[in-house]
């Protein structure tokens, strides 16, 4: 087989991506609180059910707080342990707030030495507050917490994705392979203009039956990933529409194509279609998205491929999924390009 | 021909029939139980079969290619 060392690193880097992608476990989280309401000055007991949890291993070390914001916490009465996936809580709000308004969102901070620390934002919504400064004795500060941290190789928790962090590594490749395949293929367009040769334009047609088949499939996988996180298929997000419009543009080529009988003039005018349509996903993907408010990381503020949406962890299967997905994409596109270089052997002889 | 605006038609017509229930959406589903796993299984399973798909199709028009080869040639 032609280049066998390259074909096989493919499939092997491949396998590890799927492996490790589907057995690295995740990290714990907090995955609900009720009751999600309370009154200032009552004392409340939350249920917490935990996700990936061992609360019982960790029973003596859990300790948890409600924080009001960036300065002011306060520490839980008592906590009893049910079973691995579940505590109970309990808390004394106080009357008063060191923050002006009457209802304010806190969030549920837990820390033990088993799982580290995680945090519920919003997860209740405190009532009937009182604004007093400077704060009584039960208010903490939040700089003064000592988080435990976690321990161990795990992929983060989100509280929209869950498990579904994982199709960063399939999703997200097919648009990083679509697009390094897309500038290839307006590399070969770029040499057949400059040296005529019919070969160059073979490749850039079968390097954008690649590229089509990777945008199509990120579009697919994008539509089934939403449709159980955002909500729906299609959420009429930006960048869910320019990249079904970048799909559209390469689509048109073939068209553009088979339009085209003279195969001299179908291959020039295809090139300059070609380099046009790559410089279009300069604006598509990455200048449109990022001007308005977006439901992808990346857009609208929020930060891509940074933070908490893919951290050293992830990126240890994320960069290597890349580069195996995109093999394959050349893979498929190499034996699309043989299978068109005989067609024009037998048409048109060498 | 026939058969293609047949199955877009039916496409369309399930696109239809599926559309008024988007809008509830049902907490303890399948898709969604065990921290939304399946969905990941999913998607890893329409790439594959996709892939599966167009090299099926680039099988048939290699298939087709070497029908027109001479006879002798067919196995080399």
């Amino acid at each position: 087989m032609k280049g066998i060392w390259w074909k096989s690193l493919t499939v092997c880097i491949l396998l590890y991506v799927i492996l490790a992608g589907f057995l690295v476990p995740l990290r714990p989280g907090i995955s609900d609180v009720s009751p999600g309401r309370v009154v200032a000055g009552e004392a409340v007991v939350l249920k917490v059910e935990g996700y990936n949890t061992f609360f019982t291993r960790a029973k003596d070390s859990i300790h948890a707080w409600l924080k009001l914001n960036d300065e002011y916490a306060f520490p839980a009465k008592h906590i009893i342990v049910s079973h691995d996936a579940s505590i109970d809580v309990q808390f004394e709000i106080p009357d008063t707030f060191p923050l002006r308004g009457t209802v304010h969102p806190m969030s549920l901070i837990l820390t033990d030495d088993t799982h580290g620390s995680f945090v519920l934002p919003n997860a209740v919504f405190v009532r009937d507050c009182q604004y007093f400064d400077p704060p009584d004795g039960i208010w903490e500060n939040v700089t003064l917490i000592d988080l435990q941290k976690v321990k161990g190789f795990y992929f983060p928790y989100r509280n929209i994705l869950h498990e579904t962090i994982r199709n960063a590594y399939f999703h997200i490749p097919m648009w990083f392979g679509m697009i390094i395949i897309f500038i290839a293929s307006a590399w070969c367009s770029l040499r057949y203009i400059r040296k005529g040769n019919a070969e160059e334009d073979l490749k850039a047609l079968a390097l954008n039956s690649t590229g089509t088949l990777f945008g199509v499939l990120g579009l697919l996988t994008g539509m089934l990933w939403s449709k159980f996180t955002w909500g729906s298929f299609w959420s009429w997000d930006v960048k869910q529409n320019t990249a079904a419009i970048a799909v559209l543009i390469y689509l048109a080529y073939f068209v553009l194509r088979n339009s085209l009988p003279d195969p001299d003039r179908r291959a020039r005018v295809a090139a300059v279609y070609n380099i046009f349509g790559c410089a279009m996903l300069i604006p598509l993907l990455f200048v449109i998205p990022r001007l308005t408010d977006s439901l992808h990381p990346g857009s609208g503020g929020n930060p891509a491929l940074g933070g908490e949406d893919l951290d050293n962890t992830m990126r240890t299967i994320f960069y290597p999924a890349v580069i195996g997905w995109t093999l394959l994409g050349v893979w498929i596109s190499e034996l699309r390009y043989r299978l068109l270089r005989l067609h024009w052997w037998i048409i048109f002889g060498k | 021909m026939h058969f293609k605006r047949i199955v877009c038609s039916l496409f369309f017509l399930a696109g239809l029939l599926i559309s008024p229930s988007f809008s509830q959406v049902p907490i303890d589903d399948f898709m969604r139980s065990t921290g939304k796993i399946y969905v990941v299984a999913a998607v890893l399973a329409v790439i594959f079969l996709v892939i599966i798909g167009y090299l099926i199709s680039l099988d048939r028009k290699i298939h087709n290619l070497e029908k027109k080869l001479p006879n002798g040639k067919k196995n080399q």
